[in-house]
């Protein structure tokens, strides 16, 4: 579970998240909507310990990132939108790296590296450096990292970007299956097919400001029924 | 044309672009600007005394073209050298290459485009070697208004050729070895390859003149005449250039010159025509990779479970030895020191290495321990392995933001990788000292001990430096390393052990080996302390 509770952050005298309230629960998909520029991004970064808040406190399962940050951080996995992380090691060497980081045992890595790697095709790569992976590859070497500690919590900025079709099925019943287990994912994306798809909940956030949050049914009786939701993500955000 | 002028512009501002640039940089740029000047000035007028030296013995015997032969060989090596590393990073390992080729530019405008920023390398080694050496040949022989006039043109078109030559060798040996499956590979080799040769034209030098006078080189030459006639027959350029500018009056100068314009136009032409046939064979997929044979007990065997620190540090050294820009920074270039020392110590004319080591037993111990504290001081202080911990990782510095690892692990895995790698320098002065220089046991293991010590504080310093101020956004690897941060760290590393070496020197109840020694490891361990608990609280506030 993630609360956010009066959560601002400014750039420069520029408020970027303007007192953020946010409940995202257990079991459920969590979309984050929103334009480009609208405090998405900074968002996430604050949930996942990358920037500080300035005002309000951010809990993962009932724990305050800021004070207690460590402790969060091995409650949740997080897939950032770039996913060129140190292009030099090899891709088993980076897995390696994130199993000792998370203290994943060694039998449960062996079998969760074959599962995950496999699944997204990228077993047969994994002895190549990672700075020969397509974009796609090196996102789902990402992706398997964080899932390879297993945890509650799965943030993920933009995961679909560059996966292809199958990567992209595979991850998204992952993620039917992680929430349907009582966990949480929150993800962050623009194609509002898989809004319509897979989530549970949305929030819709534009100049820093949450315009929208209930579940699909509620967004589409609050704007007429026959609308889909790219004409209700349009009127929502048509200021930005 | 106006393709090759729009593009040789454009990738020029973004080489030379301020942009980014903080104004600490800039002011560092400046300070080292103006400390570099009274060192020019000793070059040049150690510049000035070899020529004038030369041409007074060799002007007699009418032997004075040899001078100029010399030189102009000297510079073609040097252009060759610079060209080497240069063009091969601008033509082939570049990250903006694959964006240029969608655009549609032919070949040859993209090769010129990419070839204004090795140029202007290679014209600013022009100017600073070239340049002052042809005008003290002009002062010391007396020569007129011609000769400079002769000098200028030569000056502008002589590093047209070895560079032509060199990026025309490059594009067939891309073309048809291949390399390019190998990138990182090929980038490790031409670093280790510049390293080596370098280090192999200071020993030719050394053996060829050991310890001889200008006068002694004077006579060599005059009796090896042959060979030097050799050898400008191997640079014909040198050959011509030499020529022309010893007899500027005459016919035969006027004709060598022309030959030389003929020449250095031809290689142009050669080279836009190479480049056009060759270039896009060579760079076209670059970006494709090597992939290995998979292997399945391979992988498995790789799956192993390790302390965080140990993976942490593992991870510091592989990227450090994987990544061609970081191995040749960090690893190449802190062996330059030694290796040359050795060199130096080796080829000593008098033979006897072993002086040194009986020079130091004149010393009493604490002046012996002291200067050798200074010496492996600097030598460790000058490796840039530590001012770039965090900077190096770049853009992936975030994942230690959001993994659940201690920022001291971090910091603690990156001072530790940067002195594992100042092992490689302190081995070989130990091991030369120990086997080569007849030094006392004693001296050697207490120095062997404050070296090791007086290297993680350097370590510590750099990497809280760096900290403080990294560079993460960088597109390319050198961009970290063009900073002045390893200088500040410098600075500030010779400020304090200086301070602390004279500190120690001045009390006079600090007195032998075994004492001194003891000070030193006391005060190397409180500034050790200090620099942590500075580090800890940096942590606590950005955490």
């Amino acid at each position: 579970m993630i609360e956010l509770n009066n959560v601002s952050k400014s750039f420069g005298g520029t408020q970027v998240v303007s007192n953020l309230n946010l409940s995202i629960p257990k079991g459920k998909i969590f979309g984050f909507l929103g334009p480009n520029g609208a405090g998405k991004s900074t968002t996430i970064k604050m949930i996942t310990g990358i920037l500080p808040i300035d005002e309000g406190t951010i809990n993962i399962n009932g724990i305050d990132v800021a004070k207690h940050p460590l402790e969060t951080k091995k409650n949740f996995g997080y897939v950032p939108d770039r996913s060129d992380i140190f292009l030099r090691l090899k891709g088993i060497e980076y897995l390696n790296f994130i199993g000792d980081v998370y203290n994943v045992p060694q039998d449960i890595r062996q079998t969760k590296i074959e599962q995950l790697t496999k699944s997204f095709g990228v077993y047969e790569a994994l002895d190549d450096h990672i700075h020969t992976y397509s974009h796609g590859m090196r996102q789902k070497i990402v992706v398997s990292g964080v899932l390879l500690h297993d945890p509650d919590v799965w943030i993920l900025d933009e995961p679909l970007s560059g996966l292809d079709p199958k990567s992209s099925y595979t991850l998204k019943e992952m993620m039917r299956e992680h929430a349907d287990q009582g966990n949480t994912v929150f993800f962050s994306t623009h194609v509002l097919e898989v809004v319509e798809q897979l989530c549970d909940e949305v929030a819709i956030i534009n100049k820093g400001q949450l315009e929208f949050h209930g579940n699909m049914k509620d967004m589409k009786q609050q704007f007429q029924d026959d609308d889909n939701l790219e004409k209700v993500f349009l009127e929502l955000t048509q200021n930005a | 044309m106006r393709n090759s002028v729009t593009l040789i512009r454009t990738l020029l501002k973004m080489q030379f672009s301020m942009v980014g640039k903080s104004t600490s940089e800039q002011v560092g740029m400046a300070i080292a600007i103006l400390f570099a000047i009274p060192f020019a000035g000793l070059i040049l007028s150690i510049m000035n005394s070899l020529i004038g030296g030369l041409y007074q013995q060799l002007a007699p015997t009418g032997n004075e073209n040899a001078v100029l032969g010399l030189v102009f060989i000297a510079l073609t090596v040097i252009f060759l050298f610079i060209g080497l590393t240069s063009i091969l990073s601008s033509f082939y390992f570049a990250e903006n290459i694959e964006a240029l080729l969608s655009f549609p530019f032919h070949p040859y405008q993209i090769i010129l485009g990419k070839s204004a920023f090795p140029m202007i390398l290679i014209y600013i080694a022009n100017a600073a070697i070239l340049a002052p050496l042809l005008i003290f040949y002009g002062l010391h022989s007396g020569a007129g208004l011609l000769y400079y006039f002769y000098a200028l043109i030569i000056w502008g078109i002589f590093p047209l050729v070895p560079f032509a030559v060199i990026a025309i060798l490059l594009m067939f040996l891309m073309r048809f070895a291949n390399i390019s499956k190998n990138k990182d590979r090929t980038k490790v080799l031409a670093g280790l390859f510049s390293f080596v040769m370098i280090i192999g034209v200071n020993i030719v030098i050394r053996m060829n003149n050991d310890g001889q006078s200008t006068g002694q080189i004077a006579t060599l030459i005059q009796e090896e005449n042959k060979l030097l006639n050799m050898l400008t027959g191997a640079f014909p350029t040198a050959y011509f250039s030499s020529i022309s500018l010893t007899q500027p009056a005459s016919w035969t100068g006027l004709l060598y010159l022309f030959i030389m314009i003929a020449i250095s136009v031809g290689a142009v032409i050669l080279f836009l025509t190479f480049g056009q046939k060759l270039y896009f064979k060579g760079v076209l997929g670059l970006s494709g990779g090597h992939k290995k044979t998979f292997n399945e007990q391979k992988v498995l065997r790789k799956v192993k479970e390790q302390r965080v620190f140990l993976t942490l540090l593992k991870k510091e050294l592989r990227i450090i030895f994987r990544t061609p820009t970081f191995f040749t920074q960090c690893i190449v270039q802190s062996l330059f020191a030694p290796v040359f020392l050795v060199v130096i110590l080796l080829f000593e004319r008098s033979g006897s290495i072993s002086s040194v080591g009986t020079m130091l037993e004149q010393f009493n111990g604490k002046t012996t321990i002291l200067i050798l504290f200074l010496f492996s001081c600097l030598i460790v202080a000058l490796n840039p392995t530590a001012v770039s911990s965090v900077s190096r990782d770049g853009k992936s510095w975030a994942l230690y933001l959001y993994v659940p690892v201690d920022r001291s692990s971090v910091l603690l895995s990156k001072i530790t990788a940067a002195w594992v790698i100042s092992l490689l320098p302190i081995g070989i002065i130990a091991g030369f000292a120990l086997i080569s220089i007849d030094l006392q046991l004693g001296i050697w293991v207490a120095w062997l001990m404050i070296t090791l010590i007086a290297s993680w504080f350097t370590c510590l310093v750099g990497t809280i430096l760096d900290m403080q101020n990294p560079k993460l956004d960088w597109t390319d690897e050198q961009e970290i390393f063009k900073r002045m941060m390893a200088f500040f760290a410098l600075i500030l590393e010779a400020t304090v052990i200086g301070l602390t070496t004279l500190l120690i020197w001045l009390i006079p109840i600090i007195n032998g080996i075994w004492l001194t020694t003891l000070m030193l490891v006391i005060t190397m361990g409180v500034l050790i302390t200090a620099g942590h608990t500075l580090l800890l609280t940096f942590i606590k506030k950005t955490a």
